[in-house]
């Protein structure tokens, strides 16, 4: 939108000459100065692929950030001044017993962010996705009431997980094929589905809270289960386990291969990080939060969140079609004479956000264990909220730029922010407030961290 | 622009072979039809190209809104769609539409995107109705109105200067000012239960009141019809004469007089609906309400700043080419700010508007602001401002909202239940849906497509 003015001067970004000054044709020999160059480049390439030694790679990484690719830094720095400013306000912040239910308020958060970040990153938008979820969690309350249809939970899973992905494809068809923008798609998408939604409903309640029946309480579990305690350190051990190995042994291949290999001790110091981390949730979590009677394990919902983080960073990083979604969202025209096939790909991504959003229906519905039209007009105030964490925690909304994490990241902001003025019973309108805030300083510190570097706007 | 997608281009200085004909159709395309007829046949030939060619303007939604009231005539029960008291409450109910429609038109015509107006709207209706109060401030109606216009017009600039100065996205600007807007929205009105009303006891609380209730008398709705289409015919035939005497590009007599015969006709039958009394035999109701003539010069106003002004210029060029404007000497800023400062201010007379049609009373049920900015982007976008930039006028927002309302009343009509609600949302989704639909095609292939992407 109106983007094509950067880079020409007119917000100071030095192009070389001078606003004052006339090019002199655009093919002539410019100045320039190779340091500079050397440093730009320095700051483009993962500092992974670079750095010698875990000296060098801490130095090529303060370049970068220097450079404005501050990646998941600043929402990192926010996570923590929410956490010690709201631990300052009220010492019950950081007790385990919070964590785990600001987690749970997060959990919606997060995923719809995951899922908005497929359309930002194409520059696309997708305006829908809050009501998707409505939808989504609407058709799998409705299959598996036993006064209805009374489908089994995993057939109910599966058919909501269709549908959802089924609005994506229609929206992504409109916007690839039809050539229509996904700003206005979208719009309309959310509004047509806001009337299926409450159709769908049929103007009563839908419960999946009656512990009578095996299907409501598996769908109830998924937002409200959580593993046995020992179960949560066992499947820790494995997963860090598997996960350290992996690593290593790769780390290891490209280095008897002569490739590019990051300092053997930067390897041994993520693994480190891992198990740490591990170790940390899984000691919150199995902190016995009840006020009477037990509740501690680790909640499904973690794992679920983490592995829907995994599967897109793996497709978005490591596949063709993440490759594609990239030079897509960096510059379409290039992409296509590259070769790529930008209808099927922005199809897709729809479809992947639209599936992304089915997944947050089902936990919405677990989440909300009843539902009303009025939570299916609510469910629309979340889109929102998810392009501010994908925004938050680092996604550009001019396409090429941002991970799957990001949408981790924000959410957790978004869902600590709710969670601790709530805690503070700070009133709701003020909690709006600040995530304004919050949004409005993150995209400034883009901006600005953006415009010291060179020539990337 | 006109090569298919599989063709390589094959450099772009090189000299392309190009269809004269079509060069000279897309060319007259582009020109408003009353400069280039002499006639009224040519005039109707070439407004026919220019819809041809993806121009089509006002034509879609009128024809929308047609479709709309014979549809709803037909299937409402005692085919009531069309009642005079009908088509006033109608307009009533799409005033927030249409005013926060016109206020959305300026900003999209520069290619941004200001989704607060819905929050900044609901702040400006509650500091005016708090304004107003008498164990309170207790200000004159005007000096409220003024300050809600203001207080959200300096909010529309820190906007507006956040966009244009840091080159924030204007999304993200006005997605924080959104939630920023309606957390303080509840805070001025006092908390989430509060209510803030005006009442038709206080004669200078009356007049916020009868803003959109109010009636005027049948006889005034007359003799105020006559004088402003006096007025309008005369000023039309007199500069078109001036412009044919000076030797300039005018449009044919013939045009003109057709175009004073519709003002009449439309603004006589608009009187005459409202003049019928719709009321019982005991209580009348007649008159035009006051929200029609505030709707009409709101849209006067913004027509001429859009269309007659050097600042309306500026955001067509803006809007256009932001790069070439830049060049040809437009400050980029200054515009920008203007734009979403002249946006919110717009936006605030709209909430205003809005608790006067809800009897003036102000709560935080009364409108949820995310909704509002939706329907107004929709109604904007229907009624055919592009979301590009450059292309769409205020007459668009109006129509636009129009619809929205017309749909939204026409479906509460009908008994149908469980399919009301839903109705309510999915009919405007899809008229939103159908009209960007038939712009993209009517678009395609005449070599004004909006590439986007």
């Amino acid at each position: 939108m109106a983007d094509n003015v950067r880079g020409t001067g007119d917000d100071g970004i030095p192009v070389t000459a001078g606003s004052g000054t006339t090019p002199t044709g655009t093919a002539g020999a410019q100045v320039v100065d190779p340091t500079l160059d050397a440093r730009a480049a320095a700051a483009d390439v993962p500092p992974e692929l670079i750095a010698q030694s875990l000296g060098q790679y801490f130095r090529a990484w303060w370049l970068r950030v220097r450079g404005g690719n501050s990646g998941v830094l600043p929402v990192v720095l926010a996570i923590v001044v929410v956490a010690v400013s709201f631990q300052v306000a009220n010492s019950k912040f950081l007790s385990s017993q919070n964590l785990v239910n600001l987690f749970e308020q997060s959990t919606v958060y997060m995923l719809l962010a995951m899922a908005e970040i497929f359309a930002l990153l194409l520059g696309e938008i997708d305006l829908s996705v809050g009501l998707v979820m409505g939808l989504g969690s609407v058709v799998v309350a409705e299959l598996v009431q036993p006064s209805g249809l009374g489908w089994p939970w995993w057939a109910a899973i599966i058919v909501t997980l269709l549908a959802c992905s089924a609005v994506g494809a229609i929206q992504g068809w409109l916007v690839a094929k039809v050539k229509m923008p996904s700003f206005i798609v979208t719009l309309g998408g959310l509004l047509i589905l806001e009337g299926v939604g409450i159709l769908v409903l049929g103007g009563t309640l839908v419960g999946i809270g009656n512990s009578r029946f095996t299907n409501e309480v598996v769908l109830y579990d998924i937002f409200w289960g959580h593993f046995n305690p020992l179960v949560g350190w066992i499947l820790l051990v494995v997963l860090v386990g598997a996960a350290g190995t992996g690593l290593w042994l790769r780390d290891a291949g490209r280095r008897r291969q002569g490739l590019e290999t990051p300092p053997r001790s930067l390897t041994a110091l993520k693994i480190v990080l891992i198990a740490v981390a591990g170790i940390a949730v899984v000691a919150i979590c199995n902190v016995n939060r009840a006020h009477f009677g037990t509740i501690e394990g680790v909640p499904y919902i973690v794992p679920i969140v983490l592995v829907v983080l995994g599967a897109w960073t793996v497709l978005l990083q490591r596949t063709r079609f993440g490759r594609y979604v990239y030079a897509i969202g960096g510059n379409p025209e290039a992409a296509r004479r590259a070769g790529v096939s930008l209808a099927s790909v922005r199809i897709w991504a729809f479809v992947l956000a639209a599936l992304t959003s089915g997944i947050a229906g089902i936990l919405f519905a677990s989440w909300q264990v009843s539902l009303t039209t009025n939570i299916i007009k609510t469910s629309n105030s979340y889109v929102l909220l998810a392009v501010a964490a994908a925004v938050i925690g680092g996604t550009s909304l001019f396409g090429g730029r941002g991970k799957t994490i990001h949408g981790i990241l924000g959410g957790l902001v978004i869902g600590g922010i709710y969670n601790g003025l709530y805690l503070l019973s700070v009133s709701s309108q003020w909690i709006d407030v600040v995530v304004a805030a919050v949004l409005l300083a993150a995209a400034t510190i883009d901006v600005l961290s953006r415009r010291g570097a060179t020539g990337q706007a | 622009m006109t090569a298919d997608p599989g063709e390589t281009p094959t450099g772009t200085a090189k000299p392309q072979a190009v269809d004269l004909t079509l060069d000279a159709k897309v060319a007259a395309a582009d020109l408003p039809p009353e400069l280039v007829a002499q006639s009224l046949r040519q005039y109707l030939r070439a407004s026919w190209l220019r819809i041809r060619s993806g121009n089509s303007g006002v034509l879609p939604v009128i024809l929308a809104i047609v479709v709309v009231a014979v549809v709803f005539q037909i299937v409402t029960p005692e085919h009531a769609f069309l009642r005079p008291s009908n088509l006033v409450y109608i307009f009533g109910l799409s005033t927030v539409y249409m005013v926060l429609a016109m206020a959305e038109t300026v900003v999209l015509l520069l290619a941004e995107v200001d989704l607060s107006v819905g929050a900044v709207a609901l702040i400006g209706g509650v500091i005016a109705f708090k304004l107003v109060q008498q164990p309170g401030p207790d200000w004159p109606w005007w000096a409220a109105i003024l300050a809600a216009l203001a207080c959200c017009g300096v909010i529309g600039a820190l906007q507006g200067a956040m966009t244009a100065l840091l080159r924030i996205p204007s999304f993200v600007v006005t997605l924080g000012g959104f939630l920023l807007f309606s957390g303080i929205l509840i805070v001025i009105l006092g908390g989430a239960d509060a209510t803030v009303s005006v009442s038709t006891s206080v004669p200078n609380q009356r007049v916020i009141y009868y803003m959109v209730q109010g009636l005027t008398s049948p006889v005034v709705d007359w003799v105020a019809l006559a004088v402003v289409v006096g007025a309008a015919g005369t000023s039309l035939w007199l500069r078109a004469a001036g412009r044919r005497r000076q030797g300039l590009a005018a449009p044919p007599a013939s045009l003109t007089a057709i175009r004073i015969a519709l003002v009449a006709l439309i603004g006589a039958a608009v009187v005459l609906i409202c003049t019928v009394n719709r009321g019982t035999a005991i209580v009348t109701v007649e008159g035009v309400p006051w929200v029609i003539p505030i709707v009409l010069v709101l849209l006067g106003a913004w027509t001429l700043v859009l269309q007659r002004t050097r600042f309306g210029r500026y955001v067509y060029a803006i809007g256009g080419n932001p790069e070439a404007a830049r060049r040809a000497g437009v400050s980029l800023a200054a515009i920008r700010i203007w734009a979403f400062a002249l946006c919110a201010a717009t936006a605030a007379l709209g909430g205003i508007l809005l608790g006067s049609f809800f009897y003036g009373e102000y709560s935080t049920n009364t409108a949820d602001p995310g909704q509002l900015v939706l329907y107004a982007i929709a109604a904007a976008v229907i009624g055919g401002v592009s979301l590009f930039g450059g292309r769409g006028k205020a007459v668009h927002g109006v129509l636009g909202g129009l619809l929205i309302g017309g749909i939204a009343y026409g479906v509460s009509l009908l008994n149908l239940g469980n399919l009301a609600t839903p109705l309510e949302y999915i009919l405007p989704g899809g008229v939103l849906l159908a009209a960007v639909l038939i712009d993209v095609l009517s678009r395609r292939g005449t070599g004004s497509v909006n590439t986007h992407g």
